[in-house]
């Protein structure tokens, strides 16, 4: 199964941010999209989720046509996204910003929290399991009663790492995952992502760290103006002419 | 009995009016982020200030002038002291703010002239016949003044440096931070120029109707929707859909009845949500 | 002395449903409702024609209930899937459509001349303190269901899943959830308690008009919620705690100051709840009490 882009476009007053953009991403292994500042990554997994409407082209989740989807369909078909800006539920507890990603609880209807409050409780029960086993997994179990906002940089990007995984999705889109995280927790956040690969979750992720992500991923798309200018494995990206110009020459850093 | 024609044609009076109240809100929505609920009760200062100007000077056009100054002032006090330190929080904190300045100057202006409707001195014209339609001089004198106010705006918006960085900033606030344009300079253009734009709106309601402390706040819901049905942010589709909105309003006033008015801009709002929530001139989704 | 307190604690009691409702809808869920009065005159007017049409009470409110939620759920699915700001145009809006509608419909709810005459609750226990004792009582019991059922809520998944849409409604479609299918039910609820609210008013005051239920009394309610600190049950109580006060202290100044006339005292009045908004959203965003969160 995979995730199969085609001819996906974006302008902004005649500024094309993304530009016929056309590639497949399996959801078995993990596929990298880098480029530098202002390539169109961000708004291409907006279009890609439906956070933003596109102009023209098609996305598809296996044999799941998503155009025209909003955001939350998508997710629910198996692709679930994080930001590249953390978007934590600030006043809940880490343990209930994992509690409320769980899919399908019957306690989220009016009518099954008080017409059968067994049921709702059974559910709260392998949830809660759940959740402790997400956040051992992810070694939050220290700030699992903590309210979210008050968590650091790094913790709040395993956070949304671990919302992602309780809603059981298939391939899980992160958004700059190392800006602003620590060398340390960017090797213990690689370790996971490889872990999680190897149960057979699948990844794509969007980064700006050429570093950290050529070391990560099996094959990687590289993105500058909107359009999609070079795809292979990373040493063959890396080693390509036009992305060490669009990189070095563009004043993107490549660290 | 008012014919078809000419309650089209008060119809673009009253949707210039609305035009006008709509380029305010839109303005400060497309530029600041929040829906100014204030716009509507700023609009009723300047007809105030009108209503004095005239008096003092016995001219109409510097009463005109007195509420297009009023309102701008206003509109900086409102922003120096409440808006420009709400930056950077929820646009429900604006939005309430804006109430609560909405509430205090209907209740300065209450206080201050008292709650009975007063009348512009207005001297007595014969209307024209056009072509069988009555046409009265004032609404056309009127319709000049919104006009030329209109020109004014959009020269300002198109023609000077300040004007292009708040359409610059209108199209994308992080760009202010990258081009070096000074938000709180681009912020006090914004508020002094949908002041002024409220209070000229305010004068031409109070000159064609009456000038009373709630005129302002019951021209509040047209105005907003006449602002979301041009597109949040668009100056020209304001204009448009103030006067569709104008229009649409006086015709259907004869099989509505008076009263449901501005009941019809609701349903426009609502409608316009229904179908197409980034209005007819938008290019930003009312959708996050 | 003791019947003015009573009178006193019923009217609270109706402001605390109404509070209770905006909390749930704005300090739990976020959703900026700037129409409440619009509910509040939906169980009102229904509450007083139906008593004219001879329903039995208890039948009578719960349709004023019902039939204010009923009216919040076309607004709730056309604008809360929009812009958070969106709602709070449409919901003002719709309560100055309700109050016009109330107004023109002479042949339905005499217009501005109001709705005079709506029976008392309870006369049969006799008139005065007994009945006004027993209308409390009933008024205290919804009270604390409401605030039952609403501790019943935020304790739950679907308690979870507002004040997560609360905080952030992106995340919450990007994990698969619709928002606005719990907006619309939270509103809903809201309304709920407003449509109560109101048909006790109606019978309570015995006479309705459309100026009784003008958008101040909406910006009251916010008042209250936010004095009392946004989202917290106790902070609907201490807010419309503050509230009466205000109220009645400025009829009391009015007692003591007559040459200022009543028309005077409403623009006052007016003027001080807008001092309050502006004041309360700059500096004390968590209600006097400090902390908690801001809007």
């Amino acid at each position: 199964m995979s995730l199969e882009i085609s001819n996906l476009t974006k302008a902004y007053g005649g500024l094309r941010v993304v530009d016929d953009v056309m590639i497949s991403v399996p959801t078995t292994g993990i596929t990298g999209i880098i480029g530098p500042n202002g390539a169109g990554k961000s708004t291409l997994f907006s279009l890609i989720t439906g956070f933003i409407e596109a102009d023209a082209g098609h996305v598809s989740l296996g044999s799941v046509a998503l155009d025209g989807l909003p955001p939350y369909r998508r997710a629910r078909a198996g692709m679930v996204r994080t930001f590249q800006v953390p978007r934590e539920y600030t006043h809940l507890s880490v343990r209930e910003n994992l509690a409320a990603a769980a899919p399908d609880q019957t306690g989220e209807s009016l009518a099954g929290l008080f017409l059968t409050p067994g049921k709702v409780r059974a559910e709260e029960k392998a949830v809660a399991e759940k959740v402790a086993a997400t956040l051992d997994f992810l070694r939050l179990t220290r700030v699992a009663d903590l309210a979210a906002g008050g968590l650091s940089g790094g913790q709040k990007k395993l956070l949304e790492l671990g919302r992602a995984l309780m809603t059981g999705a298939r391939l899980i889109l992160l958004d700059e995952p190392f800006a602003g995280v620590n060398p340390v927790l960017i090797e213990e956040l690689s370790a996971r992502i490889h872990e999680l690969n190897a149960r057979g979750t699948g990844f794509l992720i969007i980064e700006h760290d050429l570093g950290a992500l050529s070391r990560l991923v099996s094959a990687m798309h590289v993105m500058d103006r909107g359009r999609i200018i070079a795809s292979g494995t990373p040493s063959a990206v890396l080693s390509d002419t036009a992305v060490r110009e669009a990189y070095l020459g563009g004043g993107g850093k490549a660290a | 009995m008012i014919s078809f024609a000419e309650l089209a044609l008060n119809g673009i009076v009253s949707g210039l009016v609305i035009g006008l109240a709509a380029l305010a809100v839109t303005l400060v929505f497309g530029i600041a982020r929040f829906a100014n609920a204030a716009t509507g009760d700023v609009m009723t200062l300047g007809a105030y200030a009108a209503l004095s100007g005239a008096g003092l000077t016995g001219s109409l056009v510097l009463g005109g002038l007195f509420g297009a100054a009023a309102g701008a002032v206003v509109g900086l006090i409102g922003y120096w002291l409440v808006f420009r330190k709400l930056g950077g929080r929820s646009s429900v904190a604006a939005l309430l703010a804006s109430i609560g300045v909405a509430f205090m100057i209907r209740a300065v202006m209450g206080v201050a002239f008292g709650h009975g409707q007063k009348v512009f001195p207005m001297p007595m014209v014969r209307p024209w016949r056009i072509l069988d339609i009555r046409v009265h001089p004032n609404d056309v004198n009127l319709c000049a003044v919104v006009l030329v106010t209109l020109a004014i705006v959009f020269a300002i918006l198109h023609l000077t440096p300040i004007g292009r960085q708040m359409r610059a900033v209108a199209d994308d606030p992080s760009l202010a931070r990258v081009s070096g344009i000074s938000p709180q300079k681009v912020m006090m253009a914004l508020w002094a120029l949908a002041g002024a734009v409220s209070g000229v709106a305010g004068t031409v309601v109070g000159i064609k109707t009456v000038v009373s402390p709630e005129m302002g706040w019951e021209l509040l819901l047209p105005a907003f929707a006449a602002a979301i049905l041009g597109g949040i942010g668009h100056a020209g589709g304001a204009i448009v859909a103030g006067i569709a909105l104008g229009i649409v309003q006086e015709v259907a006033t004869p099989f509505v009845g008076f009263t449901y008015k501005i009941a019809l801009s609701f349903v426009v709002l609502l409608a316009v949500l229904l179908v197409r929530p980034k209005g007819l001139f938008g290019t930003v989704a009312g959708a996050r | 002395m003791e019947a003015y307190l009573i009178a006193i604690a019923i009217v609270s009691a109706v402001y605390v449903l109404l509070a209770l409702g905006l909390t749930l809808q704005y300090g739990m869920t976020g959703i900026i409702n700037f129409g409440h009065v619009g509910f509040f005159a939906v169980g009102a007017y229904a509450a007083a024609l139906l008593a004219e049409q001879g329903w039995h009470p208890l039948p009578a409110f719960l349709a004023a209930g019902v039939l204010a939620a009923a009216a919040a759920w076309p607004l709730g699915m056309v604008s809360l899937r929009l812009r958070e700001d969106y709602f709070a145009i449409v919901s003002l809006g719709f309560s100055e459509v309700v109050r016009l509608v109330v107004t023109s419909e002479k042949w339905l709810t005499k217009g501005v001349q109001g709705i005079p005459g709506i029976p008392k609750l309870f006369t049969g226990l006799g008139v005065g303190l007994p009945n006004s004792l027993a209308v409390l009582a009933v008024l205290l019991l919804v009270n604390g269901l409401a605030i039952y059922a609403m501790r019943r809520i935020v304790r739950s998944p679907f308690g979870r899943m507002i004040e997560a849409i609360r905080d952030n409604e992106d995340a919450v479609k990007a994990l698969g959830k619709d928002p606005a299918r719990f907006k619309v039910q939270v509103l809903m609820l809201g309304a709920l308690l407003a449509g109560f609210a109101g048909a006790f008013y109606a019978h309570y005051i015995g006479y309705i008009s459309p100026d009784q239920f003008v958008p101040l009394v909406t910006f009251q309610i916010w008042m209250a919620i936010i004095m009392g600190g946004v989202g917290r049950v106790s902070g609907a109580l201490a807010g419309t705690l503050i509230l009466m006060l205000f109220l009645e202290g400025s009829r009391f100044l009015r007692d003591v100051l007559p040459f200022i006339s009543e028309v005077e005292m409403a623009s006052v009045r007016l003027g001080i709840v807008g001092l309050a908004l502006i004041l309360f959203t700059l500096y004390r965003p968590g209600g006097i009490m400090g902390e908690a969160r801001r809007t």
